[in-house]
């Protein structure tokens, strides 16, 4: 299976490698991509400047000269990154982009994007769902699935698992604390895709959708993770 | 100074020592069915932040269209001036408690995510007075009124959030700058509602 990692951060783009690596038949491919509000030039000195400073250029340079690592100085959905795209005949890609993703992009991928969402879908959809969650009494989670170009909204659901953040002192490191599972939910993903007895769970629209929070309920709910710390 | 905006603070000073909207809300419910008054929209808007009762009777006969059309409508009228939307919501509000009927929930569900992603989006990018603060004002004030009578607390929230992101001297540049004071009414009606519902839960 040829695996891409859409990624615009090297570092953040090697730890998912090195974890899903381990999945058998699975060979990844480092995408580093441009930011949205981002100029070529800015994006290529970020790169070169994560490279230099970073740990791991060992690796990474191991990885570019096999020609695992593919940098694109167009937008993602620009016709040359698509027809870049589609040339690398990739099956799968893994959502590490602060992008949203239109539907060409999505079908440059065989069988499509995999998002780690940090809420349980299907009922967060949207922004700060793990804040609205506590906020709403419900445990937080983390739902790994296949995009659409929608918000949250893509049916397929590969793997769905509460997440315990009592040892969180704050929003700020729960909500890191279930960034930083996305890897090992991506690797676990991959795992049970390959598994003969596999079946999608449905994310059926039946939740909402959630929006940015107010500093007033931010508040709120950092008073309510240090009351369980 | 108009007399409603007047009123407004004298309503506000009026609050009472654990800061309830003396005489705020008794007069509002959720309406069942579509209903219909005899005053318009900003009419009726005025009246509810003063927390007085609305006559209003069920219409034998609606010919309003459904929410989901009227989102369509709405949506096809994005690029078009900023008045004709503004119209489209007071013509169909004309009892603005309509809009927290059930039916009405894409309709809701709509102006919330126009004012979180959208109306956002361009009020962190450029001021206030640059967009339409009439149309901006009505969403919120409609919205506010769901979020006094609903137990789902986005609606509260995008209350919270303009709050805090409009700025605090700012003076409406719309025909209707009166509305600044409604949104904020309602917005007290509706924090009102929320603290005295998780009083009773305790």
């Amino acid at each position: 299976m040829r695996i891409g990692i859409l990624s615009g951060s090297l570092p953040a783009a090697l730890k998912i490698h090195s974890e899903v690596r381990a999945v058998p038949d699975c060979q990844a491919y480092i995408l580093l991509c441009r930011a949205p509000d981002e100029t070529r030039v800015r994006s290529l000195f970020k790169h070169a400047a994560r490279f230099v400073l970073k740990k791991g250029r060992g690796r990474a340079l191991r990885l570019l000269a096999g020609g695992c690592v593919h940098l694109f100085g167009h937008p993602l959905d620009d016709p040359r990154t698509l027809a870049r795209l589609k040339r690398l005949q990739l099956d799968m890609g893994l959502h590490n982009l602060g992008a949203i993703y239109r539907d060409e992009t999505i079908k440059a991928f065989r069988t499509g994007i995999l998002n780690p969402h940090i809420g349980l879908l299907p009922r967060y959809r949207g922004r700060s769902v793990m804040e609205w969650s506590l906020l709403e009494g419900q445990p937080a989670g983390i739902t790994l699935f296949f995009i659409d170009s929608g918000i949250d909204t893509g049916p397929r659901i590969v793997l769905r698992e509460e997440v315990d953040i009592s040892h969180c002192g704050s929003v700020e490191s729960a909500k890191a604390y279930l960034f930083n599972l996305n890897a090992i939910f991506f690797r676990r993903g991959l795992e049970l895709l390959r598994a003969e007895d596999f079946s999608f769970k449905l994310n059926d629209g039946s939740g909402r959708r959630y929006y940015v929070m107010s500093r007033l309920f931010q508040n709120v709910v950092e008073e309510l993770i240090k009351a369980n710390d | 100074m108009s007399p409603f905006v007047a009123q407004a603070q004298q309503l506000i000073a009026g609050t009472n020592s654990n800061g309830h909207l003396v005489g705020a809300l008794p007069g509002w419910a959720r309406p069942r069915a579509w209903m219909e008054t005899e005053t318009d929209c900003l009419v009726s808007l005025r009246a509810l932040c003063m927390g007085q009762h609305l006559d209003a009777r069920p219409v034998a006969d609606s010919s309003v269209i459904e929410a989901r059309a009227f989102v369509a409508l709405l949506e096809e009228r994005r690029g078009g001036p900023p008045l004709e939307r503004f119209q489209l919501l007071t013509e169909r509000y004309s009892y603005p408690l309509n809009i927290t009927l059930e039916g009405e929930e894409d309709v809701r569900e709509y102006l919330l995510m126009r004012l979180m992603v959208q109306d956002r989006a361009r009020l962190l990018k450029r001021t206030v007075n640059e967009m339409d603060t009439d149309e901006l004002l009505l969403k919120l004030s409609l919205v506010a009124l769901h979020a006094a009578l609903a137990a789902d607390l986005r609606y509260l929230d995008a209350l919270n959030y303009y709050y805090e992101l409009l700025p605090t001297e700012w003076e409406p540049a719309g025909e209707h700058p009166w509305l600044l004071v409604s949104y904020l009414m309602l917005y007290a009606h509706a924090l009102a509602a929320q603290i005295r519902e998780e009083r009773e839960c305790v």
